[in-house]
């Protein structure tokens, strides 16, 4: 219902590295729960080309990767990542995505398990759903309580 | 009922790798009489508790392949699961006893795979087999090796996609895979002109990188390869009483209106997505563009918040209504043609627990997250229908794949 004030930064992969990291403080670590500089890290780890877009109470960075899968990282402006999303040919690395919670979503995914196209793990405030199959996948991981107020879990996608 | 639960929820448990066991599937008894197909291209599937008796609505067949133009150096492997929503043979090496000669990559080192799925990634070396399915043979097919010993360790980046390593038999469900879906190769044109896709690497002794493959190098879908009957698959499934079965036995048909027993006849066609082989279905005002038949997921999984979900940890992810309850569901394919289908969702402990025997339950339902936009129809829609899987660019006598007719 919202309509959000857009604009678009498309850029290549350099260009993007550069303009984020022009505006934020650099960080070394990886995108959940981080800074919102840190998808900078993402974009020139990934080799991926970005675009931004600021929402009302957001900012998606869209990571475009040389998989042909699209990773979207949602961040407060100024503030910390709380959410990332993917969809495309190819599961994204996240391990670098997830960053420090790679490893709670690892250790929650191995006692709790929905079958060979899905899964779904609620650990404390980290939530990740992935879902498809060889050549299709999506999904998404967010961190709860780090939602902006007046956003809906609908719009991380 | 630890070992139940996983064979719930992850297709199938199977405790301890052992060394192939050769020579064809379980005996089984279907619940129903049926006119079996018979035929050259005609192989024999089943439904049934898998290698290690805890399985539930998994469909087994029997593969051979052999060592490159040998008549004599060939393996039988049992309980290799048939999977629609995948393309090309996995073997694990656990279960392999021919030495298949491993694929190069266009660098001249070794190529190997990183497989993802949804639940986890299996790596493994590529390796060249000609396979035989009943009468049909594809000959240097490029088939993976789950797991394989002595091959260099699962790169970061593969592990990087986490969650589950699936690389012994016990945490991938089964010996091997056989994915005959709507595509020729398992990652496409994507892999072919790009490095970095995540699927395929160049590897030495001790370290393995990114790198493009050729679509003729990648791991193949077998049937398009055959001589004749290469233009898709029909899998063909007896009905089952509700709630389920001990087990049933079907047929994997090769070909669509090839022989006189793969007719299409007035069957359903959808087409599905070029890219993904997705369509959409319409379910409780959902409309979900990213859903999918699969014989490889062992329930029905979609969203319904008003479903009751089963409390026992046991069935985790699973619905448990007090009652079965009975639900219609609209297909839309490509082509914009429409088919409702009805299922029933039972209480997934209840069934599981009042008859152990049953491996084949037609009312398992889980749940799956509403924002992704899936509902995977795995094998329940299977039962009791004649479902072709048509191949992309093949064409049969009621429409070119990629599509699926039921």
């Amino acid at each position: 219902m919202r309509k959000p004030w857009t604009r678009n930064l498309k850029s290549s992969c350099l260009t993007g590295s550069l303009l984020i990291a022009g505006i934020l403080p650099f960080q070394a670590h990886a995108a959940l729960g981080e800074p919102e500089a840190s998808v900078a890290t993402d974009v020139q780890q990934f080799q991926a080309s970005v675009k931004s877009t600021l929402h009302a109470s957001y900012r998606v960075h869209e990571i475009q990767l040389p998989s042909g899968t699209l990773l979207r990282e949602f961040a407060v402006p100024g503030g910390n990542v709380f959410a990332v999303a993917w969809k495309g040919p190819a599961v994204p690395n996240l391990r670098q995505a997830l960053g420090q919670y790679f490893d709670v979503y690892v250790g929650a995914a191995k006692l709790k398990r929905g079958g060979r196209t899905h899964i779904e793990v609620h650990q404390d405030d980290l939530i990740v759903q992935s879902g498809g199959h060889m050549r299709a996948f999506s999904g998404r991981a967010y961190l709860a309580q780090a939602i902006p107020a007046g956003t809906s879990t609908a719009e991380l996608h | 009922m630890r070992t139940m639960i996983r064979s719930l929820s992850a297709l199938s448990m199977i405790a301890g790798a052992s060394l192939v066991a050769c020579g064809g599937g379980d005996s089984s008894s279907s619940s129903t009489t049926s006119v079996t197909p018979t035929g050259s291209n005609v192989l024999s599937v089943v439904v049934d508790s898998g290698p290690s008796s805890n399985s539930f609505n998994t469909l087994y067949t029997t593969v051979t392949i052999c060592v490159p133009g040998s008549t004599t150096e060939c393996q039988t492997i049992d309980n290799v699961q048939v999977d629609t929503m995948s393309y090309g043979l996995r073997i694990l090496g656990s279960v392999l006893t021919l030495a298949l000669p491993v694929a190069h990559a266009t660098d001249g080192n070794s190529l190997a795979e990183c497989t993802t799925f949804a639940d986890g990634f299996s790596w493994g070396p590529v390796a060249s087999a000609d396979i035989q399915l009943s009468g049909e043979s594809a000959s240097a097919v490029p088939i993976q090796v789950i797991g394989a010993s002595n091959f260099a360790a699962v790169p970061a980046a593969c592990s990087a996609t986490g969650p589950t390593e699936e690389d012994t038999v016990a945490t991938f469900g089964a010996n091997g895979i056989l994915g005959i879906g709507v595509f020729e190769q398992d990652c496409g044109s994507g892999c072919a002109s790009n490095a970095n896709s995540g699927f395929y690497y160049s590897c030495t002794a001790t370290a393995c990188a990114q790198i493009a493959v050729p679509l003729t190098s990648q791991v193949l879908n077998p049937v398009p390869l055959f001589a004749t009957d290469n233009n898709g698959t029909l899998i063909d499934l007896p009905s089952v009483a509700s709630p389920g079965a001990a087990t049933l036995t079907g047929s994997l048909i090769f070909g669509i209106d090839t022989q006189t027993n793969n007719a299409s006849g007035t069957q359903t066609v959808l087409t599905v997505d070029p890219n993904s082989g997705d369509f959409t279905i319409v379910f409780g005002g959902q409309t979900l563009t990213d859903s999918f038949i699969d014989s490889g997921s062992n329930g029905i999984f979609f969203n319904d918040s008003n479903l009751t979900q089963c409390s026992s940890s046991d069935y985790s992810g699973f619905y448990c209504p007090a009652a079965s309850q009975s639900f219609s569901a609209t297909l839309t394919g490509v082509n914009a043609v429409s088919a409702t289908e009805s299922f029933t969702v039972d209480n997934a402990q209840t069934v599981a627990t009042n008859d152990p025997t049953f491996t084949v339950l037609t009312g398992l339902a889980g749940t799956f997250t509403s924002d992704l936009e899936t509902f995977d129809w795995g094998l329940p829609f299977y039962y009791g229908r004649r479902v072709a899987t048509a191949i992309e660019l093949h064409s049969t006598a009621v429409g070119t794949g990629p599509y699926i007719a039921f």
